[in-house]
């Protein structure tokens, strides 16, 4: 059941109660769960909080604090798979689902009494019929026979009729399935995300008029790690930041006078057009242009070719060599102005295509001035920093410490880390496609990252798993040149755990496909099924799931016959 | 020069805002030095006769000498007692062994007696007794954000209860948590 007034259904209901919020472990996630938390510890609501990865994780984090609780909201996980059926709960638990991944789960969304999905309905998009695909009446069998009882008619007539009946009732109940069956596929085939979580719960906070600009920062920044991660499509997350813009400039506003007059050690968010290259003002010129997706692919730059071509730009642009290696805050103040103006002028040129996007950017004080992608990046790269002295709920919290603004120190150290993290997906790739190691099974593309690759390991993370995919199914479509490449998806894997045997598979939808959604979702699960092979679907985004390794050749075989 | 190691007590004072060990030696010269004006001045106050006044000057130099020697003599002590109570309220009841081998006996003792005084006027308020050291400063907030990092099982407070487990946050009652986080069982996420 949907929720629409979420001050009035969902926040009112909690306040004041004692709950217990699940969160996914992503970006987004993060985000609501902290505008979320911030809100409950004002109205001081006593939570329990618990990071989960997956169905799994979900089940027994429930199952060892649901205890006495009668409320649970689940951030970023659950709308999509049946809650009732894998939790359990005790009827007076109620959920309350805030959730980005699309489809929900039909049985979730037809839940009256316990769950409550937060949303507007009349945003999703086609979600089928009550009647279509629950069948209620499963009684009037009996109703019509006492019904023909009553009626005096010879017995045989009476047979006769029954018969009839029963046949008709057949045929429709035939067609019914088949029409349940149809509108299920249509409704279940493409898994895609939705609006950002952060950016509902800050506009449940906004409705209070409980926001402000820490708030809506964060709603920034889920909004913003669904545009890198591109869980949506563009032209959602340019409407979305004009929407975000909209609530920054009034609380601005809101806090007196003009923004250039206010003291530099105000909190201050601009929105600003910057290039869309990855943390280059942390970075030098050089390393910025080989690891973001837009020059990298555009210069190709994995290959030695590509490499002069970047000199080239270089040259072109007027900077010097040795300032393109230095960092960028060292780099001479001339050149340092003007390097947006001069790679935004050249990037016609060198075909690389929107270079040029709104970002937003944070300044507290002197020293702390981020951009959105900059904290994205480093949270993805803390998130995904998991060792075995860093289980992943300490990464989860230190994540989450990135979005305070006194913590200085903890988001230097995961760009640091993110500057590592890109290096490597970057490095990757270019082994991957040097050594021609993306195949073409004719209607899908697959890459399988070896256990003989350098950093192998690392990529048994979802979210760098996905940036190496989408990194390789760009390029590889940049240096073919066949149109056709442009249209096939990218199915990538990588070992997950050798003891276990298992592999990490995660499906990337075409480069020319307007909206990023994809079908992988469904297709894995019908091809485990036609194979035979053990597959676990338990991430919440269905794109991604685990196999066993020995079945990965003949999984993929059964995936190219399911999309012919 | 009358008064020099007195003023040398004071200055140490004046050095850390520590309790630094009991400075006997010079603490003992000042109260010979003391003694020894004493004398000298119970034996000149005979020699004052009507005609001969001169002693009568030297008499209060060093009368005002003696003063000011009990003076700070009695600074040195009221400071490091001073500093004592404040290691009460901020340490507790059990000073650490780094300041205790600082004190002298009548210190040591005067310490078993505040404590005692203490602990029975808190044991006076209220029905069960208050804890005053607790929250010396208003808590900003009643309840606070923490994070499980050891296993400890089922809280309940206020008829509501909480599961801590391990790796999971909570927001809770300051009351109720204190205590695990000195136990170590929590940990104050600071935002």
């Amino acid at each position: 059941m949907f929720v629409k007034d979420l001050t009035k259904d969902f926040y009112q209901v909690v306040a004041g109660k004692q709950c217990l919020i699940l969160v996914n472990f992503d970006v987004d996630g993060i985000c609501a769960s902290k505008i979320l938390q911030s809100l409950f510890k004002n109205d001081n609501v006593v939570y329990t909080l618990v990071p989960v990865q997956g169905v799994k994780d979900m089940k027994s984090a429930y199952d060892d604090n649901a205890e006495d609780i009668e409320y649970v909201v689940l951030v970023n996980c659950g709308g999509n798979v049946d809650l009732i059926e894998i939790l359990q709960p005790e009827e007076t638990v109620t959920f309350f689902i805030l959730d980005s991944h699309r489809p929900y789960d039909l049985k979730n969304v037809y839940n009256e009494k316990q769950i409550k999905l937060l949303g507007d309905p009349t945003l999703e998009e086609a979600i089928p019929e009550y009647d279509v695909v629950f069948n209620d009446d499963s009684s009037d069998e009996e109703d019509e026979e006492e019904f023909s009882d009553n009626e005096e008619e010879s017995a045989q007539n009476r047979r006769l009729r029954q018969h009839e009946a029963r046949i008709n009732k057949k045929i429709k109940r035939r067609e019914w399935e088949e029409k349940r069956e149809e509108a299920l596929f249509h409704y279940e085939q493409l898994s895609y995300y939705a609006k950002s979580s952060a950016v509902i719960a800050y506009e449940m906070s906004w409705q209070m008029s409980r926001d402000n600009l820490d708030m809506v920062w964060w709603a920034i920044i889920g909004s913003t790690e669904q545009a890198i991660l591109n869980k949506v499509e563009s032209s959602t997350s340019v409407l979305e930041s004009g929407n975000l813009q909209s609530h920054v400039s009034r609380l601005t506003h809101a806090r007196g006078g003009n923004i250039d007059k206010q003291q530099l050690s105000a909190i201050k968010v601009t929105y600003d057009k910057d290039l869309r290259l990855a943390l280059y003002r942390h970075w030098t010129v050089e390393d910025s242009l080989k690891h973001s997706l837009p020059t990298a692919v555009a210069l190709r730059l994995w290959s030695i070719k590509g490499e002069h071509r970047m000199r080239e730009l270089l040259a072109e642009m007027g900077l010097p060599l040795c300032q393109s290696k230095q960092k960028f805050t060292s780099m001479d103040l001339t050149l340092r102005n003007e390097f947006k103006d001069m790679i935004e002028k050249l990037s016609d040129k060198y075909k690389i295509r929107s270079i040029v996007s709104g970002d937003f950017t944070m300044q507290y004080g002197y020293r702390f001035k981020y951009c959105a992608t900059d904290i994205v990046y480093a949270m993805l790269a803390i998130l995904e920093s998991t060792g075995r002295d860093r289980p992943p709920q300490l990464c989860f919290l230190e994540a989450s410490d990135c979005l305070s603004r006194m913590k200085k120190e903890i988001l230097e150290k995961g760009i640091e880390k993110a500057k590592i993290m890109l290096g490597y997906v970057f490095k990757a790739a270019q082994s991957l496609l040097e050594l021609k190691q993306v195949t073409n099974a004719g209607n899908f593309l697959y890459v399988v990252i070896s256990e003989g690759m350098l950093h192998h390991h690392l990529f048994a993370h979802p979210h760098m798993l996905l940036m190496l995919a989408q990194f390789i199914l760009r390029a590889y479509a940049e240096s073919t040149r066949s149109r056709k490449t442009a249209t096939l998806p990218l199915v990538a894997s990588a070992t997950f755990s050798e003891e276990e045997g298992t592999c990490l598979i995660v499906g990337v939808p075409p480069v020319l496909e307007e909206q990023p959604r994809s079908f992988f979702g469904k297709a894995f699960s019908q091809a485990a099924e036609n194979t035979n092979s053990f597959i676990d679907q338990d991430y919440f985004d269905v794109t991604m799931a685990r196999l066993k390794s020995e079945d990965r050749p003949k999984f993929f075989d059964a995936l190219s016959a399911l999309l012919q | 020069m009358f008064c020099r190691d007195a003023v040398k007590l004071v200055a140490e004072l004046n050095q850390t805002e520590d309790i630094k060990p009991f400075n006997e030696a010079v603490f003992r010269q000042v109260l010979e030095e003391v003694q020894s004006l004493f004398e000298e001045n119970s034996k000149d106050v005979n020699t004052i006769t009507e005609d001969n006044t001169a002693p009568k000057n030297t008499l209060l130099v060093r009368h005002y000498a003696m003063n000011r020697n009990k003076r700070c003599l009695l600074t040195y002590l009221f400071h490091r007692m001073r500093r004592l109570r404040q290691a009460r309220w901020e340490l507790g009841s059990i000073i650490p062994p780094e300041i205790s081998k600082n004190l002298i006996k009548p210190e040591a003792q005067w310490f078993h007696n505040y404590n005692k005084s203490l602990a029975t006027y808190m044991r006076t308020i209220g029905e069960d007794g208050l804890n005053i050291l607790n929250d010396i400063q208003p808590p900003k907030s009643l309840y606070i954000e923490v994070r499980c990092i050891q296993d400890y099982g089922r809280l309940e407070f206020d008829g509501q209860s909480v599961m801590l487990k391990k790796n999971t946050y909570h927001l809770l009652p300051r009351s109720e948590c204190e205590s695990l986080i000195r136990q170590g069982y929590l940990e104050h996420v600071s935002s």
